[in-house]
């Protein structure tokens, strides 16, 4: 059962489309994925069905209300987390908590408690007195996450919300992620990070330009690329004969090649076809190799394969 | 009433985040204490006798006793010397090399001519270019002058009764009488020009000018940065972050609002507080009427802070075009001298600023000793500037950065 229908979503500023006819929808208690590199559309996305911008065109829903014509019924539900540090950074983490579980409607013990299970889940409960500006930036993070989780939504919109953040905290935000998900929430993660969201999501649309360019699990997507891969050598010694390449490039499967230095990259549709003819013809030039990897297909190849350029510039 | 409820907690949370701001509090009342208290200081001797010493030239061609009353009146002044001064001195302000503001002629028969009841002229010189003390001077002559005119009335007064009850007493007989008994008891009661500086009403303290033009502009500049603070809660996020939950504009921008004006209130209550009870700064007889005036000027202020907001884009730009607007409406507005010595037309250039109108009130109150019911035309207009402020302002102002 969905509880997110984004239709044809267009947003535009100016004559230029940030968002520019999205579609997707997302089943209960999904992690839902949205990747993309900087300026695909992610945040205007995801500020449409938080109900912050209205769309210039297309139609969101959040379980069956028009985030359009239902906004104020929409806010009740959702959780939002945004891309920035939105809290008070004069303010304890404590009195930032109580305040936006206010504008939620909480007050008196439930309120107390809710900001207690909050700061205890993203662990900062000792550190509650502290004004957030004392705070290293992942446990700002953590905070940030917080003060969207106190109502209990029902759909919970994260934004970019490892930015800047060590590995450790990182893995404290997705603990907390899971734990949220676990309790019958559903997700929407953006991120521009292809590992993150191929961790964490059970559902992942890549997005370039305003534009879905490819969705599915992460298995789906991962077979758009075949059972292709890459190759890599090292080859002693250092350079390799000329016309090598060519010969590579003729072999089976073999979609490109890329020497740099002693090393030779070799992009297959299916790598472990093209490995024995390879290795052939280096032997046959008389190239020695000292060493060798293949690199199973990732959402980073497929990002390449898809618009021509990294994920990560 | 959860929006009411809501407005409040929006409140709360701003006046929560000013109570810890020591910066704020700088900038709200220590920075304008400093000025005023260097200001009035530096400036008491044009507002009052203080420290000024000023030489008058005096060219007496009286040969009556009401002349030489006159000088000797001025002089008693601690503030004055007095020097006797031929036409051409008294003409050019000069004798002996050094120069005075001002100079009296006092003509001749000017006693006669005064006892008779006749319009008398005293000629008057004065330094164009002198910016302190001629005025000051002048304010001298014209209070001692003025003694003069009511002794004069009061003679008249009398003879006029006198001649009214006996009809048989000689007219003249009696005037001349009563005139020599009035200007005995100005004998006995020299001039006390220092209560009567500039001809005004009372002894003026300059903290009674000061205080309230430096109080609102410092208000002003207090607007601002809650103007800076509201752009920058929507460019930070959390503004954003209000937008998506179940809270209405309204409450997120009249609780920010609300907490503004209780800010600006107890900024311009302290500053006067402060000016009262530590330099004696006159509160007037009227209480009620000087807290309309505070909470009125704080209200427009407010809305002014609004106005400022919507009408720029970001924070520096808020602090710019804030900086430059507050500074035309001080200089213009009467916070940095009295609108009394500039121009008529100016006086009504300024009265384009929030600043006339508040100071107006204010200082009806406190130095003209007015009440409640002299400046509610003041206070009306006030209210009425903070609305058409408050209004565009709501209405301009944006949620979402462009
Ligand atoms: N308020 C705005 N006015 C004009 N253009 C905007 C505005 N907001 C976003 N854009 C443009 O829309 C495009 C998408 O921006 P968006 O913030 O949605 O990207 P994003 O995927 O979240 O990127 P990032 O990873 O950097 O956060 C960008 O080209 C951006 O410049
Ligand atoms: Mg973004």
């Amino acid at each position: 059962m969905s509880i997110v229908q984004a239709d044809s979503l267009v947003k535009k500023y100016g004559g230029i489309a940030a968002v520019d006819g999205v579609s997707f929808s997302i089943e209960k208690g999904q992690i839902f994925g949205l990747l993309g590199p900087n300026g695909a559309g992610k945040t205007t996305t995801i500020s449409i069905l938080s109900t912050f911008l209205e769309p210039t065109g297309g139609e969101a829903a959040v379980d069956g209300l028009s985030v359009r014509r239902q906004a104020g019924k929409v806010r009740e539900i959702i959780g939002f987390v945004p891309q920035e540090i939105a809290l008070y950074p004069t303010l304890t983490a404590l009195q930032n908590l109580k305040f936006y579980g206010k504008m939620y409607g909480l007050g008196g013990a439930l309120l107390d408690e809710r900001c207690r299970d909050v700061l205890e889940l993203v662990e900062l409960w000792e550190r509650r007195h502290d004004n957030i500006e004392k705070f290293s930036g992942g446990m700002k993070r953590r905070i940030n996450l917080g003060a969207g989780l106190l109502h209990g939504p029902r759909f919970l919109l994260l934004d970019e919300p490892t930015v800047g953040v060590d590995p450790q905290s990182r893995e404290h935000i997705f603990d907390t992620i899971f734990k949220i998900r676990d309790n019958g929430a559903t997700i929407l993660y953006t991120s521009h990070y292809m590992e993150e969201v191929e961790l964490l999501c059970d559902h992942i649309a890549i997005m370039d330009r305003g534009k879905v360019i490819a969705s599915g699990t992460l298995k789906e997507l991962l077979k758009m690329l075949g059972e292709g891969g890459v190759i890599e050598l090292e080859v002693a010694p250092p350079g390799c004969p000329a016309g090598l390449k060519e010969k590579i490039q003729g072999q089976q499967e073999v979609t490109a090649t890329r020497s740099e230095d002693n090393k030779l990259f070799v992009s297959s549709s299916n790598s472990a076809r093209s490995l024995p003819p390879v290795l052939k013809v280096l032997e046959q030039s008389g190239c020695q190799i000292s060493s060798l990897e293949l690199y199973a297909p990732s959402l980073e190849k497929l990002f390449i394969q898809l618009t021509g350029k990294e994920l990560r510039e | 009433m959860p929006a009411i409820k809501k407005l409040w907690y929006v409140t709360a949370k701003d006046l929560l985040i000013v109570a810890k701001d020591r910066g704020a509090w700088m900038t709200l009342l220590v920075t304008p204490l400093v000025v005023i208290v260097v200001v009035s200081f530096a400036l008491s001797p044009i507002y009052k006798g203080g420290s000024l010493h000023a030489t008058m030239l005096v060219t007496n061609h009286d040969a009556g006793s009401l002349g030489k009353q006159l000088t000797d009146a001025l002089a008693a002044s601690p503030n004055i010397t007095i020097q006797p001064a031929s036409d051409r001195e008294s003409q050019t302000l000069k004798q002996s090399g050094s120069s005075s503001g001002l100079s009296l002629v006092i003509p001749k028969n000017f006693s006669a001519r005064v006892q008779a009841g006749e319009r008398v002229q005293l000629q008057v010189y004065e330094d164009p270019n002198s910016t302190t003390s001629a005025p000051f001077l002048k304010g001298m002559i014209d209070g001692a002058v003025n003694r003069f005119s009511a002794v004069e009335v009061a003679a008249k007064v009398a003879v006029a009764e006198a001649v009214e009850q006996n009809r048989q007493a000689d007219a003249s007989a009696v005037a001349s009488q009563a005139s020599a008994a009035a200007s005995a008891q100005m004998q006995n009661q020299p001039i006390q020009t220092r209560e009567q500086p500039a001809g005004g009403v009372k002894t003026l303290n300059t903290f009674d000018i000061e205080t309230p033009g430096f109080a609102v502009m410092f208000l002003l500049f207090g607007v601002m940065i809650g103007a800076e603070g509201l752009l920058e809660e929507r460019d930070k996020g959390t503004m954003g972050r209000l937008m998506v939950a179940p809270v209405s504009r309204a409450s997120i921008l009249g609780g920010k609002l609300f907490a503004q004006f209780i800010v600006s209130v107890i900024q311009i209550t302290l500053l006067f507080a402060v000016g009262h009870f530590a330099f004696s700064m006159d509160t007037g007889s009227s209480l009620a009427g000087l807290a309309l005036m505070l909470v009125a000027t704080a209200f427009t202020a407010t809305s002014f802070g609004l106005l400022l907001a919507a009408l720029t884009k970001t924070r520096r730009q808020a602090s710019s075009i804030g900086i430059l607007a507050i500074l035309l409406m001080s200089a213009l507005g009467g916070s940095w001298w009295p609108l009394d010595i500039v121009p008529s037309f100016m006086r009504k250039l300024g009265h384009l600023s929030m600043n006339a109108w508040a100071l107006d009130g204010i200082k009806g109150i406190i130095i003209q000793g007015q009440g409640l019911a002299d400046i509610l035309p003041q206070a009306a207009v006030l209210f009425a500037y903070g609305s058409v402020c408050f209004l565009i302002g709501l209405k301009m102002f944006k949620v979402r950065a462009a």
